[in-house]
């Protein structure tokens, strides 16, 4: 008795979601108030790096954090395989409703397995910003493309006015944006509940709202602002600010961190499953 | 018996059209004889597209894939009329069908050999078989149903995915695929190949125009787990010689693997594609794939995140009764 197996990958379903998306912007705006933001930027900017030919910042290339918010965005001490940090959170600490800060209490004790990423799932916002990885800018006067070496995640950043698609969960969010000056901000909603902030079990519900703040200081740095707002896991919005650093290597290009393939690889190990 | 499963493959939201489901079973019947049709010239396109500021043809934009006449992938297959389904004449279903340029002939995507035949070598073909007989087991499942990377062509080959976003900055062409949220950057700046100690699912690509061609030539792909599989179409058929393209499973490749892919623009909404295929160590000779690939997307389309892998878990347990949930890996 045989039994084949057809497999279809069926994904079409593009179409029918853009639909629902298009009407979701009434709704965005009857959301709660959104963070604070700092007052508009003076109309003299202190970047003086190249230019695209529309006149914003040339964000085009190749940028990578340094830093150790990948394993923990709170001050830590070195443990195996972790370099000690800092915290990028302002303040020093996240403002955990008390459930939440024994959930992630919890977390940091499972954190080798429950961390999302030891699953190669997506990192999410802001996480995808700071992973110990390059990522590579496109930068169009709609748009914003970011392409992640982790992965090969992505993002694509609206800047076109349109709204969101809020009634959807994306392991990357859908991200709108505008340029107020030189400074991209950039409104992150529908990003889930399944990803973390870091390694440490640093997490967030389904309402996490972000905004970041893409300042360029010069050709080769970015400050970099992402103001947090979850009500039902925080006592109050809270930001963490980090420098994205240009990768100035000659003729550097993104490579790949495929992590599904390690999850098959271990799998098939003493299976056969080689070429 | 022979039961057929059918899975959507995973998505964030689950939505499947029936039609592409269900048009992959009950045709068994023997091939008829290959259709005729004229000899495959490279189209000659005489439309001139705008210049980016580097002075690039500008082909960018947002495009969704056409998709291909079902029996065409290769002439071995006969073409089945299914009056009574919807769409079960093309390989995927859309709500609204990109069309062929005027006067474009719908041809097997095969165009070098003639025949249609990929020209694999006796031990590839026997070890394409092996694969097309295991199905059950997921070490010769195919990648793409793992959520693999496709590699090239094959994330060129219309898939039920099918936006494509192409860009270009001074440089560079950067396409965004839909499916997978895969993307290529495909530096023009003649730089040399990358090291073949470096290893990529995508390949590395370095192009260069020909007039108003994009010319890329791609190496270094992987080849580190059996189900890397770089060509192919969407799914297994039943009775589908292991000489088509038409299924997907398992035409190997080895680290002598390269494509050159031509995109030529038609006009100014259809991007014409070939892939010449090479790999001494798998077929007899190069081979070459062309159709036309890319539209226009309809105005109101957005491409959403396909996130592949996070949802896969149930489908590998349903397909091959093989459990990964417990899987983790060390991640820096």
């Amino acid at each position: 008795m045989k039994k084949r197996i057809i497999v279809t990958i069926g994904a079409a379903a593009s179409l029918v979601v853009l639909t629902i998306g298009m009407t979701a912007g009434v709704a965005h705006a009857q959301r709660g108030a959104t963070p604070p933001r700092a007052p508009a930027a003076p109309t003299a900017s202190a970047y003086n790096g190249p230019r695209t030919p529309d006149r914003k910042p040339d964000l085009n290339g190749i940028w990578q954090v340094l830093g150790t918010a990948h394993w923990n965005i709170e001050a830590h001490s070195a443990s195996e395989g972790v370099p000690a940090g800092f915290s990028v959170v302002e303040g020093g600490s996240i403002p955990y409703q008390p459930w939440a800060l024994a959930k992630r209490n919890e977390n940091f004790q499972n954190r080798l397995m429950a961390d999302p990423l030891r699953k190669c799932y997506l990192p999410g916002v802001p996480r995808a910003m700071y992973l110990p990885f390059p990522f590579e800018i496109t930068q169009m006067p709609s748009h914003m493309l970011f392409a992640y070496e982790f992965a090969h995640a992505t993002r694509t950043i609206f800047l076109d006015s349109t709204p969101h698609m809020e009634d959807l969960d994306f392991w990357m969010g859908d991200s709108r944006g505008k340029w107020d000056g030189d400074t991209l901000v950039v409104d992150t909603v529908s990003l889930g509940d399944k990803t973390w902030f870091d390694g440490a079990g640093n997490f967030h519900s389904d309402a996490l709202k972000i905004v970041e703040r893409f300042t360029p200081t010069d050709a080769t740095h970015i400050t970099y602002e992402a103001t947090i707002d979850d009500a039902k896991v925080f006592t109050r919005p809270w930001k963490m600010s980090m420098i994205i650093y240009r990768r100035l290597e000659k003729s550097l290009e993104l490579l790949e961190y495929e992590c599904a393939e390690h999850v098959y690889e271990k799998l098939f190990k003493g299976r056969g499953g080689k070429p | 018996m022979r039961s057929s499963i059918t899975v959507a493959a995973p998505l964030l939201v689950v939505l499947v059209f029936p039609a592409i489901a269900g048009a992959q079973s009950g045709r068994g019947a023997a091939p008829a004889a290959p259709a005729s049709y004229p000899p495959y010239t490279r189209p000659v396109s005489t439309f001139v597209p705008p210049r980016t500021t580097d002075g690039q043809p500008d082909i960018s934009g947002l495009y969704v894939a056409i998709p291909l006449p079902r029996g065409i992938e290769t002439p071995l297959v006969p073409i089945t009329n299914r009056p009574n389904r919807a769409n079960s004449e093309f390989s995927y279903s859309l709500n609204e069908r990109p069309k062929l340029p005027e006067g474009a002939i719908a041809r097997p995507v095969g165009v070098d050999p003639p025949d249609g035949k990929i020209p694999l070598t006796p031990e590839a073909l026997a070890r394409r078989k092996e694969i097309i007989a295991n199905q059950e087991k997921i070490e010769y499942l195919d990648g793409r149903v793992l959520c693999l990377a496709p590699g090239i062509p094959r994330t060129t080959i219309p898939a039920p995915v099918v936006g494509y976003q192409i860009l270009q900055k001074p440089g560079y062409v950067v396409i965004f695929y839909e499916q997978s949220h895969l993307y290529r950057t495909i530096p023009l700046d003649g730089r040399p190949p990358l090291d073949p100690n470096i290893r990529k699912a995508m390949g590395v690509s370095r192009g260069h125009w020909e007039g108003n061609v994009l010319v890329v030539e791609v190496t270094n792909f992987t080849n580190n787990l059996s189900n890397n599989w770089v060509i192919g179409a969407i799914s297994a058929t039943p009775g589908v010689p292991a000489e088509s393209l038409t299924t997907g499973h398992g035409i190997p490749h080895s680290d002598q693997y390269r494509v050159t892919e031509r995109y030529t623009p038609i006009d100014a909404n259809t991007i014409h594609y070939e892939a010449r295929i090479e790999d001494p160590k798998v077929f007899t000779q190069p081979w070459t794939i062309a159709f036309y690939a890319f539209a226009r997307a309809p105005k109101n389309y957005v491409p959403v995140e396909y996130a592949c892998f996070e949802g896969n878990d149930k489908n590998l347990l349903l397909m091959t009764n093989t459990d990964i949930t417990g899987i983790r890996v060390a991640v820096p």
